[in-house]
């Protein structure tokens, strides 16, 4: 690495909606001058959407809090971008405005990237969906919500009218950070090694503690330091490299094990991985260490980005239950097995309409079979079990009584203990690909 | 010995894909993974969870395998009954491969 000052310092705020923000405040207040904030997963936004639609608040719920720990940054002039709009972007942009202004921040550049939100056009549209089956045309009624993925092109276009807080709907996790990166260091986004090497930085940080930490130790063969208070990744961006560290003083630890864990996160073919902005080619990519909590990576290669956006459909599956109850001592596992048959023929008898239904039992094999291979022992029998019953139903009446059927047990095998339930609305989420010209963007840049 | 004397691993979705990279602690015994490791060992160790067909990666420059595992997922986060939808626990899972010490090869 030529330079000893990095062109930017660029940190990761949160990894879903319901990460700890507390840990952002500290990347804030340690000097970066980007933070990104991914609050949306899968699931995340169709359960946004269901919100807009009974509520009108598909919002996120913590903007103020995302503003109010990115304090120190927005104060020396720097940027905060996330795609806390999630499934109203227009009243996301209301809360940030109506936020900045609290803060004193009155007058700050806020950009919003709109047009995400293709849930009309999909009903109108016969998009495919690889994974259902069928076309989005197909789903009637049930087509709860349809998302496309945004790339960075829209971000940049928004900073480079000024933004320093910039705020959309369905941003890709990477793009958050491909668009700063590109800016700062006048990086074209048709430049596609560049763009590849912002995403690797994009999808190491985008995923938050992942590569501090979390989802890692496994004592006592794997440990860091204090895994009770992580911080956020920071990445510092050169114009011949990238070093991924944390803030002094926080627990976790950036290793090349780490990083080397999240670089293939959630990754198929490791030497095209695609975004919007760009083909990645992860697989030529060096992972070295550069200094305690300090680790070296890139460059990457790139092609030329795909000419589809992929769509998150929403669809309206019915409703979900699961109820869980517990057994304990010899013969639990008898026991609860037997507990299992009397849900399955009470629903039988009572007619209640179920479309699947699964029964595990807790601390056997819920997590299912593996391995089974000759040097395997059978697990010894536990002293204790939970049996949870899971399933999706049309209506919600029929969830209610899955969910009966289960408390029922406290007069069912001995000893049934902890019945506990959750009965909500089941909304499914499966992918179309559809061509990025069809998607109606449309940058808004305005002051607080 | 266990894969997990060895090496580690990490697991993530997408739809009703799963993930599963797996790498060596010591750089050294990255061939002895690529030879004991099978794509064909993976998807007979997780054959009551996968429906469709595993495919690996070969990452040699960061002496990494990847496994890719399809309709794993009992539909996908958003519509899986089943207790871990994520498929995070996949990881941790193939680590319980019953793998060859690496010997006089590595």
């Amino acid at each position: 690495m030529s330079a000893a000052t990095p062109r930017l310092r660029i940190a990761a705020g949160s990894a879903y909606a319901g990460d700890d923000l507390r840990r952002a405040r500290v990347a804030a207040e340690s000097g970066v001058d980007v933070m990104c904030f991914d609050r949306l997963a899968e699931r995340t936004l169709a359960m946004a959407h269901a919100r807009q639609v009974s509520a009108g608040r598909g919002q996120d719920e913590e903007i103020d809090e995302i503003l109010a720990v990115s304090e120190a940054v927005l104060r020396r002039g720097g940027r905060v971008i996330g795609n806390f709009g999630a499934a109203n972007v227009a009243a996301g942009l209301s809360d940030t405005v109506a936020a900045l202004r609290a803060m004193g921040l009155a007058g700050t550049t806020v950009g919003a990237i709109h047009g995400d939100d293709v849930t009309d056009l999909a009903r109108r549209s016969d998009w495919e969906l690889p994974e259902f089956g069928g076309t989005t045309a197909d789903l009637g009624d049930r087509l709860v919500a349809a998302h496309a993925y945004i790339g960075a092109d829209l971000i940049l276009s928004a900073l480079h009218a000024g933004a320093q807080v910039v705020i959309g709907g369905r941003l890709a996790d990477p793009s958050l950070f491909v668009a700063p990166i590109c800016a700062a260091l006048d990086w074209a986004l048709d430049d596609w090694d560049r763009v590849a090497t912002a995403t690797c930085v994009g999808h190491l940080l985008e995923c938050g503690a992942h590569v501090t930490g979390g989802n890692f130790v496994d004592p006592p063969v794997r440990t860091l330091p204090d895994p009770h208070r992580l911080g956020v990744p920071i990445a510092e961006v050169y114009d011949d490299g990238v070093i991924v560290t944390k803030p002094a003083g926080t627990g976790g630890g950036v290793t090349v094990g780490t990083v080397k864990t999240q670089l293939l996160y959630e990754i198929h073919d490791p030497s095209s991985y695609v975004t919007p902005d760009v083909v990645a080619d992860f697989s030529t990519i060096r992972v070295e260490p550069a200094g305690p909590d300090r680790v070296r990576v890139g460059p990457a290669k790139g092609k030329a980005r795909p000419d589809q956006l992929k769509v998150l459909v929403g669809v309206n599956l019915g409703w979900r239950v699961v109820a869980e109850i517990s057994f304990g001592g010899l013969g639990c596992v008898d026991r609860a097995r037997l507990a299992e048959d009397i849900v399955r023929r009470q629903l039988a008898d009572g007619a209640v309409p179920v479309d699947r239904l699964r029964a595990d039992l807790i601390g056997v094999d819920s997590l299912g079979r593996v391995g089974g291979g000759p040097n395997d022992r059978p697990p010894a029998e536990p002293r204790e079990v939970r049996l949870r019953v899971a399933a999706i139903c049309p209506q919600r009446d029929a969830a209610r009584e899955v969910a009966r059927a289960v408390d029922y047990l406290y007069l069912g095998p001995a000893g049934a203990g902890g019945a506990v339930s959750r009965v909500e609305p089941a909304i499914g989420v499966t992918p179309a690909y559809v061509d990025r010209t069809v998607v109606p963007t449309d940058v808004e840049v305005i002051k607080a | 010995m266990r894969l997990r004397d060895i090496a580690y691993a990490r697991s993530g979705d997408k739809g009703d894909t799963v993930n599963i990279c797996v790498f060596p602690y010591n750089d050294g015994h990255y061939d002895h993974l690529r030879r004991q490791v099978t794509a064909e060992r993976v998807r007979e160790h997780f054959r009551d969870l996968v429906r469709g067909p595993v495919t690996r990666y070969e990452v040699p420059a960061l002496c990494g395998l990847n496994f890719v595992l399809e309709q794993a997922l009992d539909g996908g986060v958003s519509m899986s009954l089943r207790i871990d939808p994520h498929g995070k626990a996949f990881g941790s899972q193939l680590l319980d491969l019953e793998i060859e010490a690496p010997g006089a090869d590595t």
